[in-house]
């Protein structure tokens, strides 16, 4: 019996060739049968004038559409056109407000300054709060607004440092002590950490400078705490 | 930069000079001016060999005890509000109780500023200096 199903499963895909065709015959011939060529109907024209409470009552499909036009906007203007350089603008700008003398920038513009502070002078800071620092000038970092100078002391037989930006409204004055004897060769004198070549305390040369200023102004020494 | 097995000076006169770090406490890393931590006394001041004999200057340490410090230098530069940078030469510290008063009663040696906005104001009031 299971042979049977088999073979008969089997035989089945060729049952429609078994079939007999006739409309095979019949087909030929309506396809070579010419009718009148009929024109797809067109849509009859949507009334114009319609009252404004009947357009809202027919369907969406069958209203004449309305082209909606994207709307194009121009490119937006070209940053760079409206301002060529911005950090230099943004850098003179902050400048005008920080150091509108230029007096601060020139003192530590050791590129261009002659006179400007060098590497290895001794600088006494007199902070905003009233708080002197003062110290050995280990480094001047020049990066336009963010110009810093690395002040190194010992306070209490503990070295110090301090990297104090030129141009922080925080910073009231920054004075030269004692400038180098000798031009140092090097840009950073972070060797000067070392015990071998460590200066020690500056103290009692910014306090013989504090002596000698006060007694050509003819006033009191400051009564700042001696840094 | 203070974790643990950083040994610190200790500025104090609780009787101890070199301390260790154990734990920093209220903080998942390193700490800087003004944290608390825990240390343990690894060598403490000597103050002649007639200290023991006077006790009004006897250590209130002893080499291994477990006590809280704050931390008051730091080698690690600390950045200001206004963009300085102030770095010691050292790692120091100054022992506290568990209230968070110093144990010594006097401190040589420069502190940091920073401690006054961490409301260490009696560490910074006992100290000769600050910066």
């Amino acid at each position: 019996m299971a042979s049977f199903s088999q073979l008969a499963r089997q035989l089945g895909c060729s049952r429609p060739l078994l079939k007999p065709q006739p409309l095979i015959q019949s087909q030929i011939s309506s396809r070579s049968i010419t009718s009148a060529y009929s024109p797809k109907p067109e849509h009859a024209p949507f009334p114009t004038k319609i009252p404004e409470q009947f357009l809202s009552q027919i369907p969406d499909r069958f209203k004449p559409r309305i082209q909606k036009r994207m709307k194009i906007y121009p490119p937006p203007p070209s940053a760079r056109a409206a301002c060529k350089d911005p950090i230099t603008t943004v850098k003179e700008s902050q400048l005008a407000v920080l150091d509108p003398t230029g007096e601060r920038g020139t003192l530590f513009d050791y590129r261009r300054n002659p006179r400007s502070v060098r590497v290895g002078d001794i600088l006494r800071v007199v902070f905003k709060n009233g708080d002197p620092f003062s110290g050995v000038c280990l480094s001047i970092k020049l990066c336009g607004i963010d110009t810093s100078f690395l002040l190194r002391n010992e306070l209490t037989r503990v070295g110090v440092e301090m990297m104090v930006k030129v141009y922080s409204p925080n910073v009231q004055s920054v004075e030269i002590v004692q400038r180098t004897q000798k031009r140092k060769r090097r840009a950073r004198l972070y060797y000067m950490r070392k015990p071998k070549h460590d200066m020690r305390s500056v103290e009692n040369v910014v306090s013989n400078y504090l002596r000698q200023q006060s007694a050509l102004t003819g006033q009191r020494p400051s009564s700042g705490k001696k840094r | 930069m203070i974790q643990l097995k950083s040994m610190l000076n200790c500025i104090d006169n609780s009787g101890a000079a070199v301390v260790e770090c154990v734990q920093v406490l209220k903080k998942k890393r390193p700490a800087t001016v003004g944290d608390r931590i825990v240390i343990v006394v690894q060598k403490q001041r000597s103050f002649g060999p007639d200290s023991a004999n006077n006790s009004g200057i006897a250590n209130k340490v002893r080499r291994g005890d477990i006590r809280h410090a704050v931390v008051v230098r730091v080698k690690k530069e600390m950045q200001r509000a206004d963009g300085s940078l102030v770095k010691f030469d050292d790692n120091a510290c100054v022992l506290i109780n568990k209230s968070g008063d110093p144990i010594g009663t006097r401190m040589n040696g420069v502190v940091a500023t920073e401690l006054r906005a961490r409301q260490w104001s009696k560490i910074l009031s006992l100290a000769p200096m600050h910066v």
